[in-house]
């Protein structure tokens, strides 16, 4: 059919054009990099910004250097990773695994979901010290706080995405023979599958967020330990470096989890893109 | 009101059998009151009527999606079910799973089926080349126009194989050109199969183009008030019937019988 041969000769030149333009936009965003990193640093050469406060480029990349090369940094860096990595990998398995109960039990759902927007309304981080107070300053206790963010995330997003599938794929199923266990498999698992994995990118954000704040509080090693000695000492450049490394880990997972996202749901289309 | 007695030949067997058919939805009026329709095995017949007129009640009834309150109904010799092995359901919505190919939708009724991995794709090839969509076999839904959507569920629902086929409005939301080349293929998927149809349209030139008899439907959910014996010789050319003057009278007296069962 010659409308389709078109309209595919025309996808493939739309995306040819995409890609032309994705190198240009990385050096736009080059620039526009450098262009910030220019000001702060003149902003604080001219003396209009005081050094002391917002350090400067340079310190920062001075920080980073110092951090990695002797090695100081590992073993922080490797309790924070750990923590992030079981709260992450505990709130996807028990927030998935909650809300396929609960989209499929709507009297279970109907009684526990007041009590879930509950906690959720609840600031979790203020509750913090108590997850000290009760799970120690090992890193338990930042699993926790890190997990009572995250799984939230993963539930609702989840939940979401199995209570809107389409009626008509279930009828059309049901009607050719399908069981339950294969309505879930073929339907509607992959209905939320969109959903999911924009709350896995949520998830991991928060999770990380967690992690380090929980360090902060309390902890005997992590990079929220370091946080709170660098702030301690006024070491603005300490303090930026270990929030960049944080940013930097948290960015190079989400661009992990788009890829694979893009592998998998090429049918839909364009990917859930969640800014932060 | 005509007592439909199906196609009376007497050497056909009955397939569906629908007797003092009454259905309620629990409410104190009745959406069908006291319908009979038979409709014999192999046949293909068109339920037309005005809106709200119960048709596609009545194939929800045969399908098993919607209890009867009372009456008798039969599908060869046993009570609807959702689900049965011997019935297809063809929705107005083409239902196709946007995360499957054109080949993966048709394999999927295949699969529910519990037809083998190999003879799975083997029918679903051909049957994707029969709707002539074979250049289009990897394609997904969204990248497909609505007549060729509708094309898949068509090589969906005649892939399975089965004995009875319900079909609720499926070219609804086409227009009248697609239409046509989708009755064409249709037919030809429905004569080679030699399954029982039951087309649900409002489409007074479509249901003459598929059935061998069209039944029309009263408004007030008292069931068949008159039936039209399509005459046409087979097989049929929706585009050539355009042509066709014997359609056109046929046309005519349905069109009138239509009017009628709305007054």
């Amino acid at each position: 059919m010659t409308d389709i041969a078109s309209s595919e000769a025309r996808l493939d030149s739309a995306a040819r054009a995409k890609g032309g333009r994705s190198a240009s936009i990385f050096a736009a965003r080059a620039l526009f990099l450098a262009v910030i990193l220019a000001i702060w640093q003149g902003a604080v050469a001219l003396g209009l910004a005081n050094a002391a406060f917002v350090s400067t480029p340079a310190a920062v990349a001075q920080s980073l250097w110092h951090l990695f090369k002797d090695g100081e940094i590992f073993p922080d860096l490797a309790t924070t990773v750990l923590e992030i990595a079981i709260a992450f990998s505990l709130s996807v398995v028990f927030g998935i695994g909650s809300a396929v109960v609960l989209d499929r039990n709507d009297w279970l759902n109907r009684i526990v979901s007041p009590f879930l927007t509950a906690f959720n309304s609840m600031p979790r981080i203020a509750l913090g010290p108590l997850f000290i107070l009760w799970f120690g300053i090992g890193i338990a206790s930042k699993v926790v706080l890190a997990f009572s963010l995250g799984y939230f995330i993963m539930l609702l997003s989840t939940l979401g995405g199995l209570k809107n599938v389409d009626r008509d794929l279930l009828l059309m199923s049901r009607l050719f023979g399908a069981s339950e266990l294969r309505l879930f498999r073929d339907v509607r698992f992959p209905w939320a599958l969109p959903s999911i994995f924009a709350g896995l990118k949520l998830t991991l954000i928060y999770c990380s967020a967690g992690a380090v704040i929980g360090e902060m509080i309390a902890a005997k090693r992590g990079l929220g330990v370091l946080l709170q000695s660098f702030s301690g000492r006024f070491d603005v450049a300490g303090v930026l470096a270990l929030i960049l490394i944080v940013a930097l880990l948290v960015m190079a997972l989400t661009s992990l989890m788009d890829l694979l996202e893009r592998r998998l749901l090429d049918w839909s289309k364009g990917s859930t893109d969640v800014p932060g | 009101m005509v007592r439909d007695a199906g196609a009376a030949d007497g050497d056909r067997p009955v397939d569906i059998s629908v007797r003092g058919l009454a259905v309620t939805f629990g409410q104190p009026r009745n959406v069908l009151t006291d319908v009979d329709v038979t409709v014999l095995r192999g046949e293909f017949v068109a339920l037309i009527g005005a809106s709200g007129c119960g048709k596609t009640t009545l194939l929800n009834v045969v399908a098993g999606l919607v209890p009867a309150a009372s009456g008798t109904v039969t599908i060869a010799g046993t009570p609807p079910a959702a689900g049965r092995r011997d019935i297809c359901y063809v929705l107005a919505r083409d239902a196709l799973l946007p995360w499957r190919t054109v080949m993966g939708n048709v394999e999927y009724g295949l699969e529910l089926s519990g037809i083998g991995r190999e003879e799975r794709a083997r029918r679903a090839a051909a049957y994707v080349d029969r709707v002539g969509l074979a250049h289009a076999r990897d394609l997904y839904p969204s990248r497909l126009s609505q007549g060729m959507r509708q094309r898949v569920s068509l090589a969906r629902a005649f892939a399975v194989g089965r004995s009875l086929y319900l079909m609720d409005e499926p070219f609804s939301a086409l227009d009248s050109q697609t239409k046509l080349v989708l009755h064409d293929q249709l037919l030809g998927l429905w004569e080679s199969s030699r399954a029982t149809v039951v087309f649900v349209t409002h489409d007074i030139g479509e249901a003459i183009t598929l059935a061998d008899r069209v039944l029309v439907m009263s408004r007030k959910g008292t069931g068949v008030v008159d039936e039209i014996r399509v005459d046409l010789a087979r097989p049929r050319s929706a585009e050539a019937l355009q042509a066709d003057a014997h359609y056109h009278d046929l046309y005519r007296r349905t069109w009138t019988s239509l009017k009628a069962s709305a007054q």
